[in-house]
């Protein structure tokens, strides 16, 4: 999988860099509007990672050319700009997701991921981590084969941590995810949620993948 | 009061004092300038008499010629006759009526004797001419007042109309409707110099204006980049293995303030957002649904606290606003209701056409309600809430013109939005 990170702060764009690296998607950069042109045109991505403010020109006339040339990368808007109009304007332009700044890397992850399952696996929309499997179209959960009922909140909890395996993943990101950002204070009742997650899914027969890391957060893994 | 009106008071006022002035000036001129015409005729005749004493060496015989009369009369000796012009009032017989007359009366010595000589003429017809233009200055003086009022009316108010459609503009003007000002053309100096000030004045603001919101984004992009840089490094740090508790236990409470700082600002962009009207386009919103979506949204977070809500919605209750506003308006008064509860603890939601009623359980404040409304202004200091949750809900209140109460009563903390 190829990742396209056109993005003009080089610390924001390492740290994508790196944390997707870790998804082992191969990654390629563009610091400016000349460079992220340049590249688009040359090769094909499976997402594109867009800020809109950049040196030499809008992240938007990036998607419009994307546009016009017929391409089928999918493209996420990551903007510093949190206004409705952006959004609808990047969306409108046939962006696939908005990403505010700042946004947690496990995010940005999902939402890739999400963003690369729909255009690449058009009609195979499975995930598969060991014995769980996850029907991202349907929504359907199997343990074993078998389907496991999930609230929807615990299904797109699953979904997160799977799309983030084997990375720390803090209480806040999880917060943030299942309930946006209005949310703000004391978030330990993430605990309950992952407690009733982890039980459901033992119950039918899985192994405890959940581990709580110490003082940050949690984390997906086999080991 | 009107400009017109107080024009047209003083104008009238003014005008009737000055005619009736001059009109009083012009009756004693005139009158001044007959009685001295009908004085030279007296001298005239004096002329006249003295010529033929002169050659008569006689007096002429006393006549009433014309309604001038001539009278002699033999002074006794020691008698001195005094040279004098007087108007007196006679009886006529004729006219049956009291006439005035000019009356000139001087000494003549004939023959070693003094007589006197009273030679008069009739003031009437002096008298009936300054009445006659006396009449007619007042028809004037009338005549000119009722011409002014009606002319003032008129051409006033048409003389006026640019600067009634300047101020309907500046009335209607407003910055976020993005409009520039209309003036209409005008060919008085003034008006259209009023009309530049205004022009130069509104695009001046407009600049300000844009210029401000474009702080305001720029603010947001340039501070939420560093944090962004900040929390994905931090996150990053998280990943790695060797960490100790000492470095675990930093790196979280930088995480923390890192997420904390970024709220703050969207936070506060958000107000500045809604105080410089950038929410504009209203459209009928269902806010029934839109309630209802909020508490499903929020549905396990209550559950993890057990809370009930017990909810009495009204069916399909629309409102104008903004749709951002609106969502961002209920999801406030929702988490609030939650953020601020205890466990076990109740929420009670009421929808009707005309207000939205929620109340929650809750610790008891100290402060005063009115004050939860400032920004920053929490119920409990140490509490990691922001403290502007409910200013935002105010500020959208304000803008949408919706009035807002919070209350206090034992340990359920009522908030009332009452649409207009």
């Amino acid at each position: 999988m190829k990742i396209l990170i056109i993005e003009d702060e080089k610390g924001l764009s390492d740290s994508m860099v790196t944390y997707l690296k870790g998804e082992s998607y191969v990654c390629e950069t563009a610091y400016d509007y000349a460079a992220a042109l340049n590249k688009i045109e040359r090769y094909n991505y499976d997402c594109i990672l867009l800020d809109i403010m950049l040196p030499g020109g809008s992240g938007l006339q990036i998607l419009k050319e994307l546009k016009a040339n017929n391409k089928l990368d999918g493209v996420l808007i990551i903007s510093a700009k949190n206004s409705l109009d952006d959004k609808v304007a990047g969306l409108k332009l046939g962006a696939d997701d908005y990403l505010a700044k700042p946004f947690h890397l496990s995010e940005l992850s999902a939402r890739v991921a999400a963003i690369i399952r729909r255009r690449n696996f058009e009609g195979n929309d499975r995930i598969q981590f060991n014995e769980i499997t996850i029907e991202t179209l349907a929504k359907v959960i199997m343990v074993q084969g078998e389907p496991l009922e999930l609230t929807r909140k615990e299904y797109e909890l699953l979904l997160y941590f799977v799309s983030n395996k084997g990375r720390v993943i803090s209480k806040d990101a999880i917060a943030e995810h299942l309930w946006g950002d209005e949310l703000q204070g004391n978030i330990d009742f993430i605990y309950t949620h992952i407690k009733n997650l982890r039980k459901k899914l033992t119950e039918a027969g899985a192994e405890d993948y959940i581990k709580s890391v110490y003082g940050m957060g949690y984390k997906f893994s086999q080991q | 009061m009107k400009l017109l009106t107080k024009y047209n008071r003083i104008n009238i006022v003014v005008t009737t004092i000055a005619l009736l002035v001059s009109g009083v000036c012009y009756y004693f001129f005139i009158h001044y300038q007959l009685i001295n015409r009908l004085d030279k005729d007296l001298v005239i005749e004096q002329l006249e008499i003295t010529d033929f004493i002169r050659l008569n060496d006689n007096l002429p015989k006393a006549s009433v010629y014309k309604d001038q009369m001539t009278s002699f009369e033999l002074m006794a000796p020691g008698n001195t006759v005094e040279r004098a012009f007087t108007s007196r009032d006679f009886f006529s017989k004729e006219d049956n009526d009291w006439q005035t007359r000019r009356e000139f009366v001087y000494p003549v010595h004939l023959n070693g004797r003094v007589y006197k000589v009273k030679i008069s003429k009739s003031q009437q017809e002096t008298d009936e001419l300054i009445q006659s233009i006396l009449l007619i200055t007042l028809t004037v003086v009338v005549g000119l007042l009722i011409v002014l009022f009606i002319v003032n009316r008129l051409l006033l108010n048409k003389l006026w109309r640019p600067f009634n459609t300047t101020l309907r503009q500046l009335k209607d003007f407003n910055l976020a409707g993005k409009k520039d000002l209309q003036l209409e053309k005008t060919e008085i100096n003034e008006f259209a110099d009023l009309n530049n000030a205004v022009n130069i004045m509104g695009s001046r603001v407009m600049q300000d204006y844009e210029a401000l919101k474009s702080f305001t984004e720029n603010a947001s992009h340039e501070i939420q980049t560093p944090l962004a840089i900040i929390q994905s490094k931090l996150e990053l740090l998280m990943q790695s293995d060797a960490l100790q508790e000492e470095q675990v236990s930093s790196i979280q409470s930088m995480h923390n303030a890192c997420i904390r700082l970024s709220k703050l600002n969207q936070s506060l962009i958000l107000l500045t957002k809604i105080d410089n009207h950038q929410f504009q386009a209203k459209e009928r919103i269902n806010i029934t649904g839109l309630i209802q979506h909020q508490l499903d949204i929020y549905e396990e977070l209550m559950a993890v606290k057990q809370i009930t809500v017990i909810s009495n919605i009204a069916d399909d209750c629309y409102i104008k606003m903004n749709e951002a506003m609106a969502e961002i308006l209920f999801s406030n008064l929702v988490t609030n209701a939650i953020k601020h509860n205890i466990e076990k603890g109740k929420i009670e939601i009421k929808l009707t056409m005309h207000q939205l009623v929620i109340c929650n359980t809750g610790p008891y404040l100290n402060t005063d309600p009115a004050e939860l409304f400032e920004r920053f202004k929490k119920g409990n200091q140490h509490s990691s809430s922001l403290g502007l949750g409910l200013s935002i809900v105010k500020k959208i209140c304000d803008q949408n013109n919706f009035s807002i109460d919070y209350q206090l009563r034992e340990h359920l903390h009522i908030l009332t939005i009452h649409f207009n």
